[in-house]
């Protein structure tokens, strides 16, 4: 109990650093940043209408002070870990004045479904295609679909959601290949909508997939390789061990510890939105919110998503660290 | 076996969801009754304060089909047709001096609550934002507006704090201007400028129906009071369009794919190439600004070449017309528009009442304008530029290009700069700068390189443009690399931190003959030092005693003088001889038109409206549109 007191400790202490020091870091960087909010705010009022130069260094004067930008950098620094640490990031600087944590409130759950159940899909059948490649190495229709999932790998995310978006929005329309769900439906638990949420949520979702699938597939297949190597596994097979038994009791049960890990810090990468596919198919998650504040200047925005996806993985971390000795029995903390 | 079941599954399935994609694109609303629009994805949807500052998406619909205010301007109109009393009952009238303007309103029109709108509501306004500072309009009247009064429910007087005889285009709509708030909605409030104003009540023919609380649709239905507004008291019919959806339609890609699908029947922007695929796939169903090529809408915005007269050499106007002589203007328009392009010699879009007040009397002028290289004086001029654009790109489009030269000079421009490497040379020579082999070198013996900016990605047609640009200048000897300055481009352009850049710094009303819109920013009084922010505008910084003459003399005539148009070709002319920037085209939008719900959009023929998503005169082609069902 000693051991894992002090254990807990030192984690709990790395735990808040990793934290302190991301969020410094994404502050510093953020504060750094050549877009001026202001600016942009004074360009988006003057664009279309009032130009004359003396209302517009009014207008300079007044948004500097409304947005609360005055101030040296290190006492905006204090100010923002005050706010942090009340849970508030204060209001986005381009939909002023609506506080930054309603905007990603409102934008979280889109993203953590979207991601989840991607994640969930190409992770699981990530690792299913990766072992049975692994462990079958001369089954043919194994190394047909290895070679389909390695040849999609490299391929980046836009290009596999604009040839879905051409595929299922244009060739072959039967798909929504923009928004959350259909216009002027009202939300709530009823079959239209959710069926309108799974056929919105479909060509994004798939994106994912197939930009997930080939990494589960490659470690997958690579640690199952090793694996079927190893002295218990031929010990196994020498003994009469049927095949399957070896597969699922012995090598992919081994194999799949590393892969949680990896689930469990993609999960909380969730939190940070899927920024391409999002954009690409105009989802309204986190990704989507995280470009609009980008070019909008709207560093609030941006560092209150970056401040929650820095904590999401820190504790995702911290939890696999917690729960690891309890999965995987070579580790000790002793 | 088990495989076989499950593809059965899962083909039945698929068949019962998937048709619904096709049917019922809005729950609820007949198709044929909503017109779907463009619109931008709104950060926070639950917002529809106009007045805070970047309170809400107001491009959503939300100042295109509810706010009103006095006037409006047709930014492709002309004459007398180009301007519309809107709230107001007539032109503003202004006393002697210009430091008292009156406007009469119009009586009958009503909030959609019910309430009767009376100048009470413009004074609310006026004061209102003066008393909040950040508020949209407040900086422009606490600089102008000593009082603002109202003697009775139908005037409005506003005593201005110095005399100004453009004050009125505050309340003048090309785009966007202060649109009047209800009084009986704010005043109950605490802060103005932290109140979502949810629902907003609407002053025009339109009122809220419903929104995404994520941001990708606003619907927009017809009031059933639709004859109290402005706009409807001017029809003779209810309008058809039931409904009108701002729609997000995500990327220009899946743009084009929505309107071919015939779930978008207004864009605002797409490439070239999602354009002419528009037109070969969809053409029977699509209609343009023009009726073929080169389709787009020409917006009064005048892309060109910035220099920054804070920085060595660009200061020295040999130096700006060696390299305006250096391009070739043909490949600048092939390579960016695909020919597509209105080309600008002037420095004003060649757009709306611009093409008879300027464009069209100043051919002569043009074609007869020297230019001393240094080396003896040359004619630059080529007004036949817009023939060798039509035959460049009539192996594509055949019989669609006319033959007319005066078809085409409104289709291409009216001329442009001869490529006249000769002249350049000589130019330079003059200015002090000397090769070696095949590089420029500046009067200090230094390389002349250069570095041009663009904004990238966002406006696809002007990155394209810089990059032909600089490879022309680097053809001839002066190293140019392109700078893709993204979201940072506006604030480096307003900070002065560019060499040279792709840009527009000139906007104009379009339909109407004054400058004011934005030459009243390039008055030397309002210029920065190198790294401070300038105003909007005169982003080249171009300083000329000559320039200031202009704008003090605009300042003290009347909108609608006939002095407004002969000082606008005195700016013009300057701006030729001193070439501070160097204009290269309208700013040309693809906005295809589907014609499968709507028909009677505005045109190149029949300019009678904005045809834009994004500007308030679009309320004006709205009702006017006609079922196709």
């Amino acid at each position: 109990m000693d051991g894992f007191a002090k254990y807990l400790g030192r984690r709990l202490f790395q735990f808040f650093l990793v934290i302190f020091l991301g969020v410094s870091l994404a502050f510093l960087i953020t504060n750094l940043s050549p877009v001026d909010p202001v600016e942009q705010s004074v360009a988006l009022m003057t664009n279309f209408g009032a130009t004359d130069p003396r209302s517009v260094e009014l207008m300079r004067q007044a948004l500097q002070e409304l947005y609360g930008l005055q101030g040296s950098m290190l006492e905006q620094y204090l100010a923002f870990w005050g706010r942090v640490i009340r849970g508030d990031f204060g209001p986005s600087l381009s939909a002023f004045p609506t506080p930054v944590m309603s905007l990603i409130m409102g934008a979280l759950p889109w993203t953590i479904g979207l991601l989840t159940l991607s994640l969930v899909i190409s992770w699981s059948l990530g690792n299913l295609l990766g072992a049975l490649a692994g462990y079958y190495r001369s089954n043919l229709l194994l190394k047909l679909s290895g070679a389909a999932v390695m040849a999609l790998h490299p391929v980046p995310a836009y290009i596999i959601g604009l040839c879905l978006l051409l595929a299922f929005g244009f060739i072959w329309p039967i798909l929504p290949i923009s928004g959350g769900a259909q216009m002027n439906l009202q939300p709530g638990l009823t079959l239209d909508y959710l069926r309108s949420l799974i056929l919105h949520g479909t060509l994004p979702a798939l994106t994912l997939v197939f930009v997930g699938l080939g990494s589960w597939f490659i470690s997958m297949r690579s640690l199952v390789s090793n694996i079927v190597t190893d002295d218990h596994v031929v010990y196994a097979e020498l003994g009469g061990v049927s095949s399957n038994k070896i597969f699922s009791q012995y090598v992919a049960r081994n194999a799949l510890l590393p892969q949680l890990t990896g689930l469990a810090l993609s999960l909380g990468n969730v939190f940070g939105g899927a920024v391409i596919t999002e954009f690409l198919f105009n989802y309204p998650g986190v990704g989507r919110l995280m470009i609009q504040g980008i070019y909008r200047g709207d560093y609030a925005l941006v560092l209150g998503v970056t401040t929650i996806s820095i904590i999401a993985v820190a504790v995702a971390v911290f939890i696999i660290d917690l729960i690891y000795p309890l999965i995987d029995p070579r580790v000790r903390l002793s | 076996m088990l495989l076989n079941k499950l593809a059965a599954a899962a083909l039945a399935i698929a068949a019962s969801v998937m048709p619904v994609a096709a049917q019922d694109f809005i729950a609820g609303i007949p198709r044929e009754e909503a017109l779907i629009i463009q619109g931008p994805a709104a950060q926070n949807a639950e917002w529809f304060n106009l007045w805070a500052p970047g309170g809400g998406a107001s491009n959503n619909g939300l100042q295109q089909l509810t706010a009103d205010t006095f006037w409006f301007i047709n930014p492709d109109g002309t004459g007398d047709a180009a301007w519309t009393n809107a709230l107001a009952s007539d032109k503003p009238i202004y006393n002697e001096d210009f430091t008292e303007m009156t406007v009469k309103l119009k009586e009958g029109i009503y909030w959609s609550d019910g309430v009767e709108f009376t100048s009470d509501d413009v004074v609310y306004t006026v004061e209102t934002q003066i008393a909040h500072p950040g508020m949209g309009w407040s900086a422009p009247f606490t600089v102008n507006v000593d009082s603002v009064e109202a003697p009775d429910r139908n005037t409005v007087v506003f005593k201005l704090k110095a005399p100004n005889s453009r004050f009125h285009t505050l309340f003048t709509v090309r785009w966007n201007a202060a649109w009047i708030m209800p009084k009986h909605v704010f005043e109950a409030v605490d802060d103005p400028l932290t109140y979502n104003n949810n629902p907003p009540v609407s002053l025009s023919a339109y009122q809220l129906h419903s929104y995404d609380t994520a941001g990708n649709w606003v619907i927009w239905k017809l009031r059933d009071d639709w004859q109290r507004t402005s706009i409807g008291m001017e029809l003779s019919q209810e309008p058809e369009v039931k409904y009108v959806v701002y729609r997000n339609a995500g990327n220009p890609d899946a743009r084009v794919i929505e309107q071919m699908n015939h779930n978008l029947d207004v864009i605002n922007d797409i490439a070239p190439e999602g354009m002419f695929t528009i037109a070969r796939d969809a053409g029977e169903n699509t209609r343009y600004w023009f009726p073929g090529f080169p389709f787009a809408h020409p917006d009064p915005t005048l892309p060109s070449v910035l220099f920054n007269h804070q920085r060595e050499p660009f200061a020295d106007k040999d130096v700006r017309w060696a390299l305006a002589l250096m391009i070739d203007i043909r490949s600048v328009s092939m390579g960016s528009y695909r020919g597509a392009a209105n080309l600008a010699a002037l420095s004003t879009p060649p757009t709306g009442t611009a093409i008879t007040d300027y464009y069209v009397p100043m051919q002569d002028w043009l074609a007869n304008f020297e230019l001393d290289t240094g080396n003896g004086t040359i004619k630059p001029y080529d007004p036949t530029i817009s023939e060798q654009i039509a035959a460049l790109v009539k192996p594509q489009w055949g019989d669609s290009i006319p033959d007319d030269t005066d078809q085409l000079k409104r289709m291409f421009g009216f001329g442009w700069w001869k490529q006249d490497p000769a002249a350049a040379t000589a130019l330079l020579q003059k200015a002090g700068f000397t090769k070696n082999g095949n590089q420029w070198l500046k009067p200090d013996g230094t390389p002349f390189t250069i570095k041009l900016m663009v904004e990238g990605d966002n406006i696809p047609t002007l990155a394209r443009a810089g990059t032909i640009i600089a490879q022309q200048w680097s053809m001839e000897g002066i190293q140019t690399t392109v700078d893709v300055a993204g979201p940072t481009n506006g604030q480096r352009l307003g900070g002065g931190d560019f060499d040279v850049a792709i840009y527009w710094t000139v906007e104009t009303w379009g339909g109407h003959p004054d400058l004011s819109f934005f030459l009243e920013s390039y008055h030397s009084d309002f210029i920065k030092p190198p790294g401070e922010t300038q105003p909007p505008r005169n982003l080249t910084r171009w300083e000329d005693e000559r320039l200031d003459a202009i704008i003090e003399a605009n300042r003290t005539v009347n909108f609608d003088s006939p002095e407004v148009a002969e000082l606008g070709m005195d700016y013009l002319k300057l701006a030729v001889e001193e070439m501070p920037f160097i204009p290269l085209m309208a700013y040309n939008k693809f906005a295809p038109f589907d014609t499968t719900y709507w028909t009677g959009y505005p045109s190149a023929a029949d300019p009678y409206s904005a045809s834009g998503p994004f500007w308030s005169n679009l309320r004006y082609m709205i009702v006017a549109l006609k079922s196709a069902q």
